[in-house]
């Protein structure tokens, strides 16, 4: 994401100084923003003290958009200008999303591709684009606390989102004007946040129970690295489901004719704020005047409300015993760590409890931790901490295959995979003569293609005619740290290629993103052209500075005195020019820099392999494996 | 873009004696000790160039990690790495004994949804293939080190077949779990 970095021009970045980083929890409900500080996560609170945002924006004509309590006081007055849950159609199509935009009482359109749009008198919006209102305002935030602007991002996703929707997170995140730093899970993130104070080993269960989303995951601390070695879910699960099960039932014992948008609205609230006080209270009157026809009260019991959830409840449970069976453990779950507002509810305690027969940790704000995790880890990638602090191993939460005979799907990274994974499968022609290959990627558990949601389509072209079955094409799936995908094939015998980044039917395009940065930050001509330069320092110093502490490291012993010197003699050229205004000489000379010192590259990361295993003493390995 | 170039297997990768007994404590600790240096979170400022490096190597430590954990894959690669093949390997004649078996096992199993308690049932008949992938383990394991490829074959391409009923034994499980 080079179209964001900070530095302005003539401002070289200095190499230690600690960076402004920060973890956002993009949440369904509320939003959070937390950095570390003197050692110690924190939440931002704003100007009034409040840490939660409302994930609420509100849009009208000739106005900027409200986001937080402001834009949610007006949801029962202007339901349709009110967009509320928007995380539930990230990365989602018009078709997929209309049902739960039905219930929400927002007006949707189709956009370009599919892509679910929502009208408001304001204008027509993506959910990318309300998402990305509410990280600018965190982002604001950030920078009015901090002094200054963000050297990076850390966005939580629930683990159990697809390629679609991180991809339209991130997107949201660039267009909010933030370098993402890493997209993290939001139950790794958790774990992360008590895994710096808890004990240095053990299996942690995450049960994340959010707005609209319910994750579980399991992961295991071992020596400072943490490892997922499962997680599962329900997109389409979470606290909304509560409170839409009391007020159905609400509904059913009211008889009222057909609510409008605003009063469903405002139904919707009053059954959010008697769940909230049943988890205190036995038994609460909920108002309904204002909210139905008839108006008057409503008694409702803990037990009838924990009667009318348990459905819900147990549909996480059996996510659970999935992901156990998933993680193949050996032993039991040392620990759980509660997450999102709804693990507050008793009977969710209660029955994750029972089942895992351990009591949860709630040590941390369950509406905080993922924030705080995200923090953390926001700073460790900055560089702000001493190296060897702690360091993540994920997994894709979905399998990836492609389309293979009679629309069946093959996979090719199974789910729980740890990233980042290369992985490739050869396939072959199967009529005579095809000159011509269509690769087709999805997403998914399920056996056929109609089941799984597709990602992506591309050609391999170019293929020599051969009779059926005698070409060799080899498609190769790389997903980076993040989790995203890079899909590219190759006919083994010609060497025809054919790549594709995925960027989901749904996301935006990275001419759109560019555009649309353009027009909000409307840029003068001469603007762009000092960012550019600043960008392309920074790559430089980068590229410099690595090189500079890697020749003092190893270049005695990694290069001869030839590659040395061609090496420095570059290093020269690219010094020069770093301090002029030339961008397109800079850039050239970094890339010719970049390709000169990459066989030093590889020789310094071949000699961390050897000593990596030389630094494990056989005391350590005795002592772990006896445990 | 081309994996980096390993001199070294995936056994020599985590400095493992190449062998299908294996210590997992110590294949774990080394594989925690590499990704420790290799992650791409360790290189977030690095150069662009070095961060790509950086993503393949720890992907191919986990590609290594994944393959030497679990006793299929080991033996599978353990072939691979004495030249017979994936395909070589499932060319295997098997004796009839085995097949009928494995026929009697997957009827078994597509009944099992209409039994009265399936869950008692299909655990019954996992613990029972469980005991023999354990079986077929140690049969691979003293023909590979006597060097009888053809027999660790015909016990690599058992393991398949089970392997492949354990997993449909999982998905009855899950839907079982659904109902």
């Amino acid at each position: 994401m080079a179209l964001l970095q900070i530095a302005e021009p003539g401002q070289s970045p200095l190499p230690h100084q600690v960076k402004r980083a920060i973890g956002i929890d993009l949440g369904t409900t509320n939003s959070l923003v937390a950095t570390v500080r003197g050692g110690r996560a924190a939440v931002l609170p704003d100007e009034q003290g409040e840490v939660m945002l409302p994930s609420v924006v509100h849009y009208r004509r000739d106005s900027v958009p409200l986001v937080g309590t402001a834009a949610r006081d007006l949801g029962a007055q202007f339901p349709a200008d009110t967009l509320m849950s928007i995380k539930r159609f990230m990365g989602r199509g018009a078709v997929d999303a209309s049902d739960d935009a039905k219930r929400s009482h927002y007006r949707i359109a189709e956009g370009e591709q599919g892509l679910v749009r929502f009208v408001t008198s304001g204008g027509d919006f993506s959910p990318v684009e309300v998402s990305a209102d509410i990280l600018r305002t965190l982002r604001q935030r950030a920078v009015a606390t901090l002094g200054g602007e963000i050297d990076g991002a850390v966005i939580t996703v629930p683990a159990y989102f697809d390629e679609a929707q991180r991809q339209a997170t991130k997107d949201a995140a660039t267009l909010a004007g933030l370098r993402v730093l890493r997209l993290l899970n939001e139950p790794t993130a958790a774990a992360v946040a008590y895994g710096l104070d808890a004990a240095e080993q053990g299996v942690i269960a995450v049960y994340d129970l959010g707005g609209g989303t319910f994750d579980i995951s399991i992961l295991r601390l071992q020596r400072g690295v943490f490892e997922v070695l499962a997680t599962g879910g329900d997109t389409a699960l979470g606290g909304d489901d509560l409170d839409a099960a009391l007020a159905d039932w609400v509904l059913e014992q009211s008889s009222a004719p057909a609510l409008t948008a605003g009063q469903y609205r405002q139904l919707q609230s009053a059954a959010r704020a008697a769940k909230e006080q049943l988890s205190v209270l036995e038994e609460v009157d909920i108002d309904l005047s204002g909210v139905l026809p008839g108006g008057g009260t409503l008694k409702v019991t803990r037990e009838r409300f924990e009667s009318l959830i348990l459905p819900l409840v147990k549909r996480t449970l059996r996510a659970c015993r999935k992901c156990l069976r998933d993680a193949e453990l050996e032993g039991g779950v040392d620990n759980i760590v509660m997450v999102g507002g709804s693990t507050r509810v008793p009977l969710v305690r209660e029955a994750v409890s029972d089942f895992f027969k351990r009591t949860p940790l709630i040590d941390i704000d369950p509406d905080q931790v993922v924030a705080l995790g995200a923090a953390i880890q926001a700073d460790i990638l900055a560089g702000n901490r001493p190296e060897g602090d702690l360091l993540l191993l994920d997994v894709i939460p979905l399998s990836l295959g492609i389309e293979t005979m009679g629309g069946l799907v093959e996979k090719i990274v199974p789910r729980n995979t740890t990233i980042p994974v290369s992985r490739a499968q050869e396939f072959t022609t199967f009529k005579d003569g095809q000159t011509a290959l269509a690769v087709h990627i999805l997403q998914g558990e399920r056996e056929m293609v109609s089941d799984c949601r597709s990602l992506a389509h591309f050609e391999l072209r170019g293929i020599p005619p051969m009779v059926a079955g005698a070409a060799r094409i080899r498609v190769t799936f790389q997903i980076d740290a993040d989790g995203l995908l890079n899909v590219s094939a190759r006919e083994e015998i010609t060497g025809a290629q054919s790549s594709v980044t995925v960027k989901p039917s749904f996301g935006l395009s990275d001419a759109e993103i560019t555009s649309m940065l353009q027009a909000s930050f409307s840029h003068a001509p001469e603007d762009k052209l000092a960012r550019q330069l600043a960008e392309q320092r920074l790559a430089a110093w980068q590229l410099l500075e690595g090189l500079k502490a890697a020749l003092a490291a190893d270049g005695d012993t990694l290069l001869d005195k030839q590659e040395r010197e061609a090496i420095t003699a570059q290093m020269s050229e690219l010094q020069r020019l770093v301090d002029g205004q030339d961008t397109q000489a800079i850039r050239m000379q970094t890339d010719r820099l970049g390709r000169l010192s990459e066989a030093f590259a590889t020789r310094r990361m071949d000699k961390s392999i050897r000593q990596a295993l030389a630094g494990v003493s056989l005391d350590a390995l005795d002592n772990e494996v006896s445990q | 873009m081309p994996l980096p170039e390993f001199q070294r297997n995936y056994f020599q990768l985590f400095d493992l004696p190449e062998s299908f007994e294996l210590d997992q404590g110590q294949l774990g600790a080394r594989y925690r000790q590499l990704q420790k240096e290799l992650h791409p979170d360790r290189y977030a400022g690095a150069s662009a160039h070095e961060q790509r490096l950086a993503v393949q190597y720890s992907a191919l430590i986990n590609e290594a990690y994944a393959t030497l954990r679990k006793p299929l894959s080991r033996a599978l690669y353990l072939m691979e790495l004495a030249g017979m093949s994936g395909e070589r390997v499932a060319g295997e004649q098997l004796d009839g004994g085995f097949l009928i078996a494995q026929m009697e096992l997957r009827e078994k199993l597509e009944s099992m949804e209409d039994l009265v308690d399936p869950a008692s049932a299909l655990d019954h008949l996992t613990t029972e293939i469980r005991a023999d992938v354990a079986e077929l383990q140690t049969h691979f394991s003293e023909a590979y080190a006597a060097q009888r490829m053809s027999v660790a074959a015909s016990a690599c391409v058992k393991m398949q077949y089970l392997d492949k009923l354990l997993h449909e034994a999982e998905q009855i499980e899950s839907r079982l779990l659904d109902r």
